[in-house]
């Protein structure tokens, strides 16, 4: 004789650290959203007409508003997803291995590079 | 000397022999100081209220691994676990002995089968461990092989899998990971830490083995990186980073196989 | 032959695009999302329509839509499928995991498409 809990599909309310990693499954739903956004925008490309559709589009405010919200979820993902890499893979030279704090570190630097290529490419440079 | 403090605490409890056909909270008020764990708290009521009351304790210093129970829903070990913790300071403790709601729940190991009271079947667990091989493999040094060399290994073999060797097999990280709470048949963050940690060992042989068990789909890729069998380890094992590099490693071995046309670490490669 | 395939699956292929997917979610889609979602609709940046094209239509285009489409879809795909699990949500393993990386394989399709068409 015994007994065994059986597990709900909403064990995940028990508690914080469970509710932090559905936020974090989660913030692909605002992702999705803007795969769809950008999958309009290349093909929106094939004339002006379509193009200036797809930017009015863009510019609608509940479009932006959900936009944000991408934002927001894809640096909520980093946040989580660059501390697993060192954890994942830790990288040995030697006897050393790189300290977690550097790879996190160099992963935010990454996406800070590649936020001043984007700035530079739509603004100083010659697109 | 004040009079000791005291709290409120729920205990889960569960006696199929009584006819118990589900576990129920049992309300008991305990007295506690800077240094009550909650094994002390068990000990207490076992001692002074309900001697009826099960659980498994033994060394009373997170080297045994018997005493994992779940305090307000969060796997712990009971002898590394402080009702100060629980209990706000400065007499509040008091508060909660006069508004009776109780500064602890503490329930049996959760996804595995409760068995009576804080007893859980460590079957689940053990059968899993059992599979994955946690011992040297190594057909050169058979007993009856008297040629054999010893187990010589370099402080930097030994720092490769080292946090990996500190698992008490206290099964805290199976009641943390949902992934084995929806599927028993997971083979779980300890015994695939352990898989890792012999897999990484210099002196062992046995990889190709135990690559088998973990390439399989309830292996490391059940495996979606919760995280919390990590936070709630007693011993800093950190089985979430055990179970992901063992996907690196499944993934080489898988694709090795498909080339080669014999898994990694066969001998008859 | 069958020695060769023995116990293999593909988990390993999914498991590597959502990682990958995963560095460019992370590392990519906040600037892409910063410049195209934000700036550019609130008109803090212009982007006129031939330099979009013309870049789009060079090799650029089908780089970006490999790493900013194709792969993130991948990656949604991923969790998407262990998220329905998590949940108890769904048919059984193998019928959502079709679902889900069927969808980013045509998303990852589409975007092939246009590229092309472009």
């Amino acid at each position: 004789m015994s007994y065994k809990p059986e597990l709900t599909g909403r064990w995940w309310l028990k508690h914080g650290h469970f509710k932090r990693y559905m936020l974090r499954e989660a913030t692909v739903i605002p992702l999705v959203f803007l795969l769809c956004s950008l999958l309009a925008g290349v093909f929106s490309l094939q004339d002006v007409e379509r193009f200036s559709q797809w930017q009015a589009y863009m510019a609608h405010p509940l479009v932006i508003i959900g936009h944000t919200v991408a934002l927001g979820a894809a640096l909520y993902h980093a946040a989580t997803f660059f501390v697993l890499f060192p954890r994942v893979m830790p990288i040995r030279i030697a006897n050393y291995t790189l300290p977690a704090r550097l790879m996190v570190a160099g992963q935010w630097a990454a996406v800070l590079a590649v936020a001043l290529l984007c700035l530079w490419l739509v603004t100083g440079g010659r697109v | 000397m004040t009079q000791p403090r005291t709290c409120y605490v729920d205990i889960s409890r569960y006696d199929p022999e009584r006819g118990d056909q589900y576990p129920t909270m049992q309300r008991v008020q305990v007295p506690y100081d800077d240094s009550t764990s909650v094994l002390d708290v068990l000990q207490y009521v076992k001692e002074q209220v309900d001697s009826s009351l099960s659980y498994r304790w033994s060394c009373r210093m997170a080297i045994c691994g018997s005493c994992g129970v779940m305090v307000n829903g969060i796997p712990k070990l009971g002898c590394k676990d402080f009702v100060r913790d629980y209990v706000a300071h400065k007499g509040v403790g008091r508060d909660h002995a006069a508004n009776d709601a109780p500064a602890l729940t503490i329930e049996p190991l959760a996804h595995f089968t409760g068995e009576r009271d804080l007893v859980v079947n460590m079957d689940e667990f053990l059968t899993h461990l059992e599979a994955v091989k946690p011992y040297i493999i190594d057909p050169a040094s058979r007993p009856n092989n008297p040629s054999a060399a010893t187990h010589s290994q370099t402080p930097a073999q030994l720092a490769r899998y080292q946090q990996f060797a500190n698992c008490i097999n206290c099964g805290l990280c199976y009641a943390a990971c949902p992934q084995f709470g929806l599927n028993p048949e997971f083979v779980g963050p300890a015994a695939i830490a352990l898989a890792h940690r012999y897999n990484l060992d210099s002196r062992d042989h046995g990889k190709h083995e135990r690559m088998q068990v973990l390439n399989t789909h309830d292996g490391v890729w059940s495996c979606t990186f919760v995280g919390f069998c990590s936070d709630v380890c007693p011993k800093g094992v950190d089985p979430a980073a055990a179970v992901n590099q063992g996907k690196v490693e499944s993934a080489k071995s898988m694709l090795i196989q498909l080339f080669k046309g014999s898994s990694i670490g066969d001998s008859r490669s | 032959m069958k020695q060769r395939i023995k116990g293999l699956h593909l988990e390993p292929l999914w498991w590597g695009l959502f990682s990958a997917g995963g560095v460019c979610f992370a590392v990519l889609v906040p600037s892409v999302v910063l410049v195209f979602g934000l700036l550019w609709p609130l008109g803090v940046v212009d982007v006129s329509f031939t330099t979009l094209q013309s870049w789009y239509q060079s090799l650029w285009g089908l780089v970006f839509t490999a790493v900013v489409i194709s792969l993130p879809a991948f990656h949604a795909a991923h969790r998407i499928r262990h998220g329905l699990h998590d949940m108890k949500i769904g048919y059984g393993g193998s019928t959502t995991a079709f679902v889900c990386y069927g969808s980013a394989m045509v998303v990852t399709a589409l975007g092939v498409i246009a590229w092309w068409s472009a």
